[in-house]
């Protein structure tokens, strides 16, 4: 019983560690994402809570919290209320399986644990992938549910993105799974250890360029962000699917939004960009003498990772325009599924040779 | 023979342009640099101002003559130049002096204003300005029909350098609405 208590207490300190984690990244998002596209544009972003507007996130959140929460007339309750939590929950989830150090176990009064990843399940990716689809259905039931035309046709037109980008994330990391032999983040990660060289991105015997700008691409259109905003569309559909949201439930889709764009960014460093390996081998603390310092070191460079990859998702909205949907299907079908179909058959023809030469 | 070979070249240089997304880093590129060199153009309005030109037209003011005496002749003809109909001039007799007007009342709706100028330039005796302040959002619209006090102290505050009489700017000049010292005082 004592260990039962105490594994539940470990875990549950572990989630809630994860989730302030993600929550306090999402407030910076907000703020850096306002700054940054400020600054590309020739503006100061937010500038009047706090030095800076730094205080931006917080003003932001109190706000929201104390708005009216309006269900409109003729809407479906049930999913009208059901709709932003079931497209934050499968946000949030997806955190579970994520490596966010170094695979280092220590022991609790014979329970062993390990601190950086809440759960190693060994098909981690698929957990992934079937969370992020589940959160599309959020989406779609919030636009169908609010009884207006504008949020009804940002439901619509995420069920059309849906279809052309979620094949395609699927199939390009395909590659990187052949490649490592496993499905489990943690594996992956370890066997892109010791140097830049050794990331899918770039390791031998088929670097994984092609899927990775899938990937990316594909990653873009699932988190809903500029240029494949189009369920949300502000110039065409006033806010797409929540246009009807206010107050908290539409607090809980934009933390989804950004908890999903930090989700995608895990996973493209995970997968791709070495997770938390640095692009040397080892790492610089253990080896001037701090080996049981090391995780800070990989933490950090998992954080670089993701973070670049966030700055990246700011770069596109600052540079790009919203593409049409018949132009999102066409690409995800006629240019991204048969690069990503290709990368698999190079990839496994690649790793078979690989094999067979040793 | 060559020239099919040119465009088979440019179709090959548009094609890997196309897969390595050239215009799409142009474009990064662009805006990346416009983080690199950040010079923003906005202004921190309520903190820091523009400097406003010496023409601004502004709020409109009526205007004093050194000696604090009232401009205005009321003669009507801003009141007859206003395209939109914002000043309304009650003009009277000066008490006593049956050669000089001057506006008993006067009212500007400014809800209706354009801020034409056309007023100033009709204004025969300079007692209209415009000043340059622009920040006159009310919560209530009839806080901006002002009367003739509430222009004269806009002018006060705007213009603190008058004028001298227009008869002690040019002393040997006849002026319209200037009393004339050998008539004598119209009997009450």
């Amino acid at each position: 019983m004592t260990e039962f208590g105490l594994r539940l207490a470990i875990s549950l300190t572990q989630i809630a560690a994860v989730m302030g984690i993600v929550v306090i990244t999402v407030l910076i998002l907000t703020l850096a994402e306002r700054k940054v596209l400020g600054w590309m544009q020739d503006r100061m972003g937010p500038m009047e809570v706090g030095p800076y507007g730094i205080l931006q996130p917080f003003a932001d959140a109190i706000k929201l919290f104390f708005k009216e929460d309006i269900i409109p007339a003729g809407a479906n309750k049930f999913l009208f209320t059901v709709a932003p939590i079931l497209c934050l929950i499968p946000a949030f989830i997806g955190f579970a399986v994520i490596p966010w150090g170094p695979n280092q176990t220590f022991e609790v009064n014979g329970i062993t644990v390990r601190p950086f990843v809440i759960s190693d399940i060994n098909i981690g990716i698929l957990y992934i992938l079937a969370f992020a689809s589940l959160g599309a259905y959020g989406i779609i039931l919030g636009g169908w549910a609010s009884n207006s035309k504008y949020s009804l046709l940002g439901g619509l037109r995420s069920a059309a993105q849906i279809i052309s980008y979620e094949l395609n994330v699927g199939l390009s990391i395909v590659g990187v799974l052949i490649l490592a032999g496993s499905l489990s983040l943690v594996k992956i990660t370890d066997a892109q250890a010791g140097g830049f060289w050794n990331w899918y991105l770039f390791a031998l015997p088929a670097p994984q360029i092609f899927a990775f700008v899938v990937y990316v691409i594909s990653s873009v259109a699932e988190t809903n962000r500029v240029p494949f905003d189009l369920p949300e569309a502000e110039s065409e559909l006033v806010a797409g699917f929540f246009t009807e949201y206010s107050g908290l439930r539409f607090a809980f889709f934009f933390l989804a939004e950004y908890a999903n764009m930090v989700l995608v960014s895990c996973v493209a460093a995970a997968l791709f960009l070495g997770g938390w390996n640095a692009p040397y081998p080892g790492t610089i603390l253990a080896l001037i003498g701090l080996p049981s310092l090391a995780w800070v070191e990989n933490i950090m460079w998992f954080a670089v990772k993701t973070y670049s990859f966030l700055f990246l998702f700011f770069w596109l909205r600052a540079t790009l325009p919203r593409l049409r949907y018949d132009q999102l299907m066409r690409f995800g079908w006629k240019v991204m599924l048969p690069i990503a179909l290709g990368n698999i058959v190079v990839t496994s023809l690649a790793v078979f040779f690989y094999q067979q030469m040793k | 023979m060559a020239s099919t070979a040119t465009t088979k070249r440019s179709n090959l240089y548009e094609w890997f342009k196309t897969i390595t997304f050239y215009e799409i880093l142009v474009g990064m590129k662009a805006t990346l640099s416009h983080l690199l060199h950040y010079r923003p153009v906005t202004v921190q309005y309520p903190h820091e101002k523009r400097t406003l030109p010496d023409n601004y037209r502004g709020m409109l003011a009526l205007l004093r003559y050194d000696d604090g005496t009232e401009k205005c002749v009321g003669c009507d003809l801003c009141e007859a130049a206003c395209p939109s109909r914002v000043i309304r001039v009650v003009s009277a007799e000066v008490p006593g002096e049956p050669t000089k007007r001057y506006s008993k009342e006067y009212y500007m709706d400014m809800t209706r204003c354009l801020f034409c100028g056309m007023c100033v330039d009709a204004c025969p005796v300079d007692a209209l300005g415009m000043t340059r302040e622009f920040e006159w959002a009310v919560y209530d619209k009839r806080q901006l029909h002002l009367n003739k006090q509430q222009l004269l102290a806009i002018g006060d505050r705007s213009f603190p350098v008058r004028e001298k009489r227009l008869e002690l700017q040019h002393p040997n000049v006849a002026f319209f609405n200037v009393a004339f010292k050998h008539v004598p005082p119209k009997p009450d």
